[in-house]
């Protein structure tokens, strides 16, 4: 059993504070993926778990136990690190095998030399051997037991990282980015393969990543992080169908969440000086909560640019980008008429909204259309601590 | 193209051989005056081709006239502890310098480069003393500190530069795996800066081996001489067998040079390290 507490945690540098006050419980088994940007804090998030990093204030709790005090060690944790860690000189067996033979090592074998004797012997006791021979055929290791790391390509690089993890049986396994150093090909063959270790071995994982597709795919439950700050908590699902704030809608998703600044004026809701049509239900729901302005978020593959029917949400606006990606098509818009915005420069990205049509539609740019979408698809936003709102 | 550039590897190559003949001429001339009988150094037909005839005979004199043999292991003796001990203790301060946080590791640091910066006979009249105190004087192992002490801030030094180059997370890596930090730097740290190991060895051996001013202070007994001041010894008021000086010289050069060509190719590997990435 072991379940996962954060309890308060914060973790600071002098004064300044990477983490602050993180709390959550992760269950037994669950593959618990940290989400963020880079420099959020997730990494330190996961150091802390590993006991590679001490813990400022908070408690941490593997199970009952609390684990702050802990060596990295006592932990019993494996921990895959993003660069591998692969020890160079010694060989993929020996790299695989170490764990274990440090397990059987008494205090008197980390004297000079005796431990170097210690440890050859150890390599060939038939329990061990076994052992790093059954781990290595089920990452398909085999023929690679010899070579040395720099000698196996990235993916192997990879495996022989996970093999040296899971080799000992630890009771969680900790992963820091491990798949950002391979190709795209890679990644996605390396991701069904963790997937499926964590079904194998029906232990708790907790995955640190800034690509949400990782998280998306691979956890049964992510935590999105943001300077340090817990964002949301929850299933993939929960997280993309109802995120928590506009920072969390618009991190997960590619491309992201569309966020249109709203007024309400006239028993309607304009988004700049551009009506939004069909919006007076919208309208008074944002004027119940007591609001003037909210941020409307819709997904991009909520959006149709086909012309305004029955009471779908429609606002005037022009092409400026077209992406034929095959299976489908991703078009930038902006809202209002042609030449009604600067679209050159920086100016051409700013106040670009996107929308995922499926197949591969014919669009033109810099020609007029309409947004639509239905009234379901809309999220609410405070404009000014970003928070979802519930009408 | 190709001319000029046959002209740039023939002018280099022309350069090389200036360079070695300027290095090998004292070697070459150590071998014909051991090989010359000490009359005719002086006379005007001095030979140009070394006589090799008397090879054998100039040997047997430097060994059976003088304890030269038992000189040259005590010299092996300092300069092996020397290494030995400057190494132990130089990669356990390297890699408290390279990985931990302590109050007072400028200073430290500081204090290593300053005992390089103070010449050895300025040190040597209290040191003297404080040997004498220490009932260290005549000693081989008092030699043997003496040198460390003065060898080992450099391969400190070498070798922190190669831990600093270490990844942090092969150190992590080996914690979780649960070693300790004796056994991170032995299983982890040694095979992977073993280049400037060698490195440091050779120059602390090398200090050690040729370590002249601290011998002929402190070690008055003969014999516990070492081969330097033993060589000097030859060098007498009114006369010096010049052929058995440069004997012994020979016989002293040969285990250094053999420890040089051991250590080689590792050496230029190690001093090298880290100044190019990958």
């Amino acid at each position: 059993m072991a379940s996962l507490t954060f309890d308060a945690l914060s973790k600071s540098y002098g004064a300044n504070t990477v983490i602050s006050d993180f709390s959550a419980t992760v269950d037994d088994k669950e593959f618990l993926v940290l989400l963020g940007p880079s420099g959020c804090g997730k990494s330190t998030m996961l150091r802390m778990v590993a006991g590679l990093t001490d813990i400022s204030s908070g408690t941490l709790k593997f199970g009952d136990d609390v684990v702050n005090a802990l060596t990295p060690k006592q932990r019993n944790i494996a921990f895959v690190f993003q660069s591998y860690a692969l020890y160079p000189h010694m060989t993929v067996r020996a790299n695989i095998a170490f764990p274990l033979i440090m397990d059987n090592f008494r205090w008197w074998h980390h004297l000079p030399f005796w431990g170097a004797l210690m440890r050859s012997r150890l390599l060939k006791r038939p329990d061990i051997k076994a052992k790093i021979e059954r781990t290595a055929e089920m990452l398909e290791l085999t023929d690679y037991l010899e070579r040395r790391p720099k000698a196996l390509s990235g993916g192997q690089r990879q495996r022989v990282a996970v093999a040296r993890s899971i080799i000992r049986e630890p009771a969680i396994y900790l992963f820091d980015e491990p798949l950002s150093n391979l190709d795209a090909k890679l990644r996605m063959q390396m991701r069904a393969e963790i997937s499926a270790l964590h079904a194998r071995v029906q232990k708790t994982f907790v995955y640190v990543t800034h690509d949400q597709v990782e998280a998306m795919t691979m956890g049964t439950r992510i935590i999105v992080m943001n300077e340090g700050v817990v964002q949301q908590y929850g299933t993939p699902a929960e997280i993309y169908s109802a995120p928590a704030n506009e920072f969390v809608a618009r991190f997960i998703g590619s491309p992201p969440m569309n966020i249109f600044a709203a007024t309400v004026r006239d028993g309607l809701l304009y988004v700049g000086d551009v009506p939004v049509l069909n919006s007076a239900g919208w309208a008074a729901s944002v004027v119940a909560l007591g609001l003037q302005t909210v941020s409307l978020g819709v997904r991009a593959e909520k959006i149709g640019l086909d012309s305004p029917s029955g009471d779908l949400l429609s606002i005037e606006a022009h092409t400026l980008v077209v992406e034929h990606l095959g299976a489908e098509t991703i078009v930038g818009v902006k809202t209002g008429p042609v030449g009604s915005t600067v679209d050159v420069g920086v100016g051409a990205s700013r106040g670009l909204h996107y929308a995922r049509i499926a197949g591969e539609e014919q669009f033109t740019t810099n020609s007029g259309c309409r947004i639509t979408f239905a009234s379901d698809a809309v999220h609410l936003f405070d404009p000014e601590t970003g928070k979802r709102l519930e009408p | 193209m190709i001319g000029r550039r046959n002209l740039s590897i023939g002018v280099r190559s022309l350069l090389a051989l200036v360079l070695v003949i300027l290095a090998g001429f004292p070697v070459f001339w150590m071998i014909n005056t051991a090989m010359t009988p000490v009359g005719d150094l002086y006379s005007n037909n001095q030979r140009i081709i070394p006589d090799f005839s008397r090879t054998l005979n100039i040997f047997q004199v430097l060994v059976s006239d003088s304890p030269f043999l038992r000189w040259l292991g005590n010299s092996a003796l300092v300069a092996g502890g020397t290494t030995l001990l400057s190494l132990l203790l130089a990669c356990l301060a390297a890699y408290a310098l390279s990985r931990y946080k302590f109050v007072g590791k400028g200073l430290m640091t500081f204090g290593f480069f300053a005992t390089q910066m103070l010449p050895e006979a300025l040190l040597i009249v209290p040191l003297y003393s404080m040997f004498m105190t220490l009932g260290l004087l005549n000693e081989l192992y008092g030699l043997v500190l003496v040198n460390t002490a003065f060898a080992m801030p450099v391969a400190v030094f070498l070798l922190k530069s190669a831990m600093d180059t270490v990844p942090y997370e092969i150190e992590e890596s080996a914690r979780v795996d649960g070693c300790n930090a004796l056994t991170i730097l032995q299983v982890m740290f040694i095979p992977l800066i073993a280049p400037s190991l060698a490195a440091a060895a050779v120059i602390t051996f090398f200090d050690g081996w040729n370590e002249y001013l601290f011998a002929t202070t402190f070690i008055h007994d003969t014999a516990n001489w070492v081969a330097s001041t033993g060589l000097a010894s030859f060098i007498g008021e009114f006369t010096t067998p010049l052929d058995m000086v440069f004997s012994g010289a020979i016989v002293f050069t040969i285990p250094a040079a053999i420890f040089f060509l051991l250590m080689q190719r590792k050496i230029v590997a190690g001093l090298t390290a880290g100044s190019v990435k990958g």
